[in-house]
């Protein structure tokens, strides 16, 4: 449906670098990176706002680089929803509409059946900026949708609201998707809503497209330390490949040798990536049961991140970090200085060859 | 809303100080009113002159005619200067804001060397029959040159100050680039746009030394009270004056009051 073949685009202190992807038809693609990535112009660029200073964007298979937005069938919903503040809630949805050049009496239908749909007919005749950031929100949506778009892009749409609300409107996106099978790309830096929704993620990082998959790959198999760190990966280690037997690696990280599962040549560089949640506290001299890896170290940092605490534990030298629940950290009775064994299972270890990734 | 801050020392000792300018005005308001006001009959008798009354609105008249063209051919500039940015971009802005520095006597020399009967652009239009020398068009020529950038400036500014997102959406909805502009930025933009044509109108106005050089005739006010001041002294130039003085004050406070019920949303963009 989209296709960026390496596409580069600079604006101001934002940069796109050489990107290229894809974008199924009726997918829910996430563009996934820290703010100032470069995120926005992408999706500008789908919308034909900015065009590419080299490469190709394609929709259909066709190279839409000389289509002016108005002919794109793209609508696009913006973090500020945007709404045109001097118009009524009414005007703003018809305002697509209008342009398309429909008879009135069609419009007003069209419109006010939108509103139905999204419980907010009783806002018609309000203007914008009377409205609370939820229903700010819904107008944008039906705004954008009542012109029937082919590509939904929805510029972080969530992070203005308030956790609950928030909630309700991952469930209507994804309600939405399902019933009007659109194709939506929506870029985000909340790794929270790209697990809810996302059927593909790409993650860019300074203007590059360092990944590309599905939500499983990008947040369990990331392709790298930046990657991985974005995604929340609390432990990457980095280190060099002792023994392999049979893809089980010995990784001597300097002080502790991890086992772990991967493709690499002894004597090769390798990093190591594994999440809090995979270890396990014990008391010290616990035996190891099935899980291959077992270090002793020392609690040197408890931080409370509700309902889960974060344990930091240095194992010969290695900081190592656990997410554990709270209530188990106080049935162990862990303080800072407390002994522990540190539990995890070698193929709870992700790894990659240094310098393999791109 | 207004908020009204309580006064601390500083603010006290600035509106002091502030209100030297402030009672300069008024003293020199007050002087002339209470000189002319002792002498009503003079007043309303120079106040009905029809020369007196077909001068203030050649004046106000050319200075609307000027508000016109601003609007169509300054609006067009306003939105490439605030939205496109492009080598020698300080350039252009420089010749634009060119009028606001310059010595009226300056502008008036580039303005009537230009549009006189022997000028570059003065003379072919001469041939077809518009005359600019002691013209009402050589009146509007030249108020056009030194308000321009008045204009320009602060519609830029209003345009400016609308989201490129508000465009970026209205172009995925279906507007192209200028139904976008009429229909989200011009609206947004009013406040500003009124404000420019006030301030615009205003300068207009007030030109003396651009317009004498290029149309002493037909006298816009500057010229009549200068022309009174140097024949008839003193007395009859400053009745003028205060008449002229009063139609202003009405007319831009008016203005004012209806630039406040302009626009208003955009308070809050």
């Amino acid at each position: 449906m989209i296709e960026f073949e390496h596409v580069s685009l600079s604006l101001g202190a934002f940069s796109l670098k050489e990107i290229s992807l894809r974008v199924k038809e009726g997918d829910y693609y996430f563009i996934l990176g820290p703010s100032g990535a470069g995120k926005t112009i992408l999706l500008e660029a789908i919308a034909g706002l900015h065009r590419p200073e080299s490469g190709r964007v394609m929709v259909r298979g066709e190279d839409v680089g000389a289509t002016p937005p108005e002919k794109r069938r793209v609508s696009l919903v913006y973090q500020d929803y945007s709404l045109f503040p001097h118009m009524t809630v009414y005007q703003n949805v018809a305002f697509g509409l209008k342009m398309q050049k429909m008879p009135k009496p069609e419009i007003r239908k069209e419109v006010d059946a939108i509103l139905e749909r999204f419980g907010i007919s009783h806002l018609r005749d309000r203007h914008p900026l009377t409205m609370s950031g939820g229903e700010q929100q819904r107008v944008a949506l039906a705004r954008s949708l009542v012109v029937k778009p082919e590509i939904l892009l929805l510029d972080e749409p969530l992070s203005a609201l308030d956790p609950l609300t928030r909630e309700r409107f991952i469930c209507d996106l994804r309600k939405l998707h399902e019933e009007q099978h659109l194709t939506i790309v929506q870029v985000s830096h909340s790794r929270e809503e790209a697990l809810a929704l996302a059927g593909h993620i790409a993650v860019i990082i300074d203007g590059h497209l360092e990944q590309e998959g599905t939500a499983e790959d990008v947040f369990h198999r990331p392709v790298n330390p930046p990657v991985a760190r974005f995604v929340g990966v609390e432990n990457i280690l980095h280190g060099r490949v002792v023994t392999n037997d049979n893809d089980l690696l010995g990784v001597d990280i300097g002080g502790l040798t991890v086992s772990c599962v991967g493709e690499i040549a002894v004597g090769e560089e390798a990093d190591l990536y594994f999440r809090g949640s995979e270890i396990t506290l014990a008391p010290p001299e616990t035996a190891a049961g099935s899980a291959r890896n077992t270090f002793s170290g020392t609690v040197v940092d408890i931080f409370p991140m509700i309902p889960l605490v974060r344990v930091r534990i240095a194992c010969n030298g290695v900081a190592i970090y656990a997410v554990i629940t709270s209530r188990s950290a106080t049935d162990m009775g862990l303080v800072v200085g407390s002994e522990v064994s540190v539990i995890f299972k070698a193929s709870s270890v992700h790894t990659t060859a240094c310098g393999s990734d791109l | 809303m207004t908020r009204y801050y309580r006064p601390d020392r500083c603010l006290i000792s600035f509106a002091l100080i502030g209100s030297l300018i402030v009672m300069m005005t008024v003293l020199a308001l007050l002087n002339m009113a209470v000189g002319q006001l002792s002498d009503i009959g003079h007043l309303i008798q120079v106040a009905m002159d029809s020369k007196v009354i077909g001068s203030i609105l050649l004046t106000m008249g050319a200075g609307f005619n000027v508000v016109i063209i601003l609007l169509l051919i300054g609006t067009p500039l306003a939105y490439v200067l605030a939205r496109v940015n492009f080598p020698g971009k300080e350039f252009v802005e420089g010749l634009v804001d060119l009028p606001v520095m310059l010595p009226h006597t300056v502008a008036g020399i580039l303005v009537y060397i230009l549009f006189m009967d022997r000028g570059l652009i003065g003379a072919p239009l001469s041939q077809i029959g518009l005359e600019f020398e002691d013209a009402y068009a050589g009146i509007v020529v030249a108020m056009l040159f030194v308000s321009s950038p008045y204009f320009i400036n602060s519609v830029r500014e209003g345009f400016e100050k609308v989201p490129v997102h508000l465009e970026n959406v209205a172009r995925t909805l279906g507007a192209t680039r200028f139904q976008t502009f009429v229909r989200v930025v011009l609206p947004l933009s009013a406040r500003h746009i009124m404000n420019g044509s006030i301030l615009a109108w205003g300068r207009a106005i007030g030109e003396f030394a651009a317009v004498i050089m290029i149309a002493y005739y037909p006298m816009v006010i500057s010229t009549k009270i200068y022309y009174e001041f140097t024949t008839r002294g003193i007395h009859m130039s400053s009745t003028v004056a205060f008449v002229m003085l009063i139609v202003c004050f009405a007319v831009f406070a008016f203005l004012r009051l209806i630039t406040r019920y302009v626009g208003r949303y955009d308070d809050r963009v």
